[in-house]
């Protein structure tokens, strides 16, 4: 096991992974900016190293001042959380040259998800089901018309140099294949000079389904059940719940079986999420994320069994803690996002928590960095804590949720608690019933009026 | 870098530091609620401090390191911080004689000590011409970013 683990990250996230390193006997160092000096995640760690100057560049993300604080702390190993430097190759690879272990995947993982393209192809000979497309760009018409009878409509047709929503034109039946084709060419050719065209399958409804993997770097992989985070604005993520409304045990118990497989032949190391689109029973990979996620928490859970400590056993070369027919599934949990937002507008609202009051009881667990009188610096994101809760069944979740939402003051500051409160008597929230969209949609009226 | 047990408060040593460079006294000592300071000038400005009760509920360990904080760190208009995190040296290597001594006079851009970060030395050169009056670490101690290292008094 490791003597020392340097945390190169900050807020909630640190102080989740002092948490595992205390109960594992580690001592730790937190890095700051000089903007999170008074930061909970400083103040409880055994050392505390300042790197730098608030913006991210300078502290969080400045690789030679965090293994400059590697040295003179003798720190053995580096946690980097999620965000920041936590899906950062080259980082990994300079830690080892320093003979620093890096508490995630090898570089040549986490190089290889982090190519979209390659990440596709990877997975897919692994077995892992992909959206249906053309592989490869179509050249005519008549081309994309065969792709598109093969693979059903509606289909979208992207520019292969796209991104942005630029070059992007979706056509939900033959006749509007033609003219998609032409204009998604046109827009790719004005905007970056290549038009180049390729299909893909359009999803209407999906959710965002993600499965949770623990693999030991020697070939074995378990799955831990999969997330639902289909509630998101923008793409980011609000709530999370494990197990989804959605998927029946044979559904889970086949896609976790289908990932950890994957994973098994990859020789995959640590933790690691596979993200999927979910729709009318069918799984489509979208990426997979090399590192501990914001919402691992609801898998911990259901599963009981705590996430960080296990990557790090892992990184120090330990065995998985369990095999997968150890793996039990324990009811229901659902995490809501503590953000300093408004609720309505989602406009960020930095500044001092006057009081704080987290909610408590069985089943509720805050994992926050912040306190009474703590100024929340304006240089990073906005999520101050997670709400996670933990019951029986769905339905005693929801009622639970409700009740730690109602205990739950964050004066001084504007948070999401009161969006929280009001999805919770939402019928299509208690029926488990909503997609990708279903936030946005709903949120566009009030939105509108707020602003 | 700074361990969570003292109850070090840089700020309050820093503030008498230089209220015995106004005044010429060699020595200040100052007790408030059971914590007592004393700051003392010989030939190198040494600090010592003592905690003498625990008084009170119990408490964070209050990370008391506020050397990193932009508009606490310079006390004195003349303080040189550290531009990185590392080991900070006094001269060019062991043995060597340090690069500056309380007294010695500076001119701008002459280096004051180095700093090893990542196998590199990093010459930390003066801001300005004058004289050095305090040197605030001790050769071989590892530095934070925006650690006061030395201050330079303009003559």
């Amino acid at each position: 096991m490791f003597d020392k683990i340097l945390i190169a990250n900050r807020g909630e996230i640190a102080l989740r992974i002092e948490r595992a390193c205390k109960e594992l006997g580690v001592a730790t160092v937190a890095v700051h900016s000089t903007a999170d000096a008074h930061a909970m995640h400083v103040r409880l760690a055994d050392e505390s190293v300042c790197i730098g100057a608030p913006p991210a560049k300078d502290s969080y993300l400045n690789i030679p001042a965090i293994v400059a604080a590697c040295e003179i702390t003798g720190a053995d190993a580096v946690h980097p959380g999620y965000g920041f430097l936590a899906e950062n190759a080259r980082f990994a690879e300079i830690l080892e040259e320093h003979k620093i272990a890096f508490i995630g995947p090898t570089a040549e993982h986490v190089r290889l998800m982090g190519d979209k393209i390659q990440a596709k192809e990877t997975v897919s000979a692994l077995g892992i089901p992909v959206v249906p497309g053309s592989d490869g760009p179509v050249r005519n018409f008549e081309e994309a018309k065969a792709v598109a009878a093969q693979i059903g409509y509606p289909i979208m047709v992207k520019a292969a140099a796209g991104g942005g929503g630029r070059g992007m034109k979706l056509a939900h039946f033959e006749n509007e294949l033609e003219p998609a084709l032409r204009t998604a060419r046109n827009e790719a050719r004005a905007a970056f000079g290549n038009d180049t065209v390729y299909l893909e399958k359009y999803l209407t409804h999906p959710r965002h389904i993600e499965v949770q993997v623990v693999a030991d770097g020697k070939g074995n992989a378990i799955h831990l059940g999969e997330r639902d985070c289909s509630l998101q604005r923008r793409h980011q993520k609000l709530w999370e719940e494990a197990p989804s409304p959605a998927l029946n045990d044979d559904e889970r118990l086949r896609i976790g079986d289908i990932v950890a497989t994957a994973m098994r032949k990859l020789k995959y190391r640590g933790l690691g999420t596979v993200e999927f689109l979910y729709e009318n029973g069918e799984f489509f990979f979208i990426e997979m994320n090399t590192r501990l996620q914001v919402e691992h928490t609801v898998t911990e859970m259901v599963t009981g069994l705590d996430l960080v400590i296990e990557q790090i056993r892992i990184a120090a070369g330990a065995p998985l803690s369990l095999r997968q027919e150890e793996v039990r599934f324990n009811g229901h949990a659902i995490e809501c996002r503590i953000n300093a937002e408004n609720p309505h507008t989602f406009r960020p609202s930095p500044g001092t928590i006057t009081h704080f009051h987290p909610p408590g009881g069985l089943g509720v667990r805050v994992d926050s960095g912040a306190y009474a009188g703590y100024t929340i610096p304006p240089y990073y994101d906005s999520l101050i804590g997670k709400l996670i809760v933990h019951a029986r069944t769905r339905n005693e979740c929801l009622m639970r949720l409700k009740r730690a939402l109602g205990e739950f003051v964050v004066d001084g500051i504007e948070t999401t608690i009161p969006l929280f409160t009001s999805l919770i008597s939402e019928p299509d929230i208690v029926d488990g019933n909503y997609d990708i969209h279903w936030l946005e949609d709903h949120l566009a009226p009030k939105t509108e009026r707020a602003e | 870098m700074s361990k969570n047990e003292g109850n070090l408060d840089k700020d309050l040593i820093r503030e008498l530091a230089s209220l015995l460079e106004e005044t010429g006294l060699t020595e200040i000592e100052i007790e408030i609620e059971g914590r007592r300071v004393r700051v003392a000038r010989g030939v190198n400005l040494t600090t010592t401090l003592t905690t003498t009760g625990n008084n009170g509920v119990p408490e964070h360990r209050e990370h008391k390191s506020r050397s990193a904080e932009p508009e606490e760190v310079s006390v004195h208009p003349g303080t040189v911080t550290s531009p990185m995190v590392g080991t900070a040296y006094r001269s060019a290597e062991p043995g060597a004689p340090p690069f500056v001594e309380v007294g010695t006079r500076v001119a701008a851009g002459q280096t004051l000590l180095i700093i090893e970060a990542m196998k590199t030395m990093n010459q930390i050169p003066s801001p300005k011409a004058g004289t050095v009056i305090a040197i605030l670490i001790e050769d071989g101690q590892p530095v934070e970013y925006g650690e006061p290292l030395v201050v330079i008094e303009q003559r």
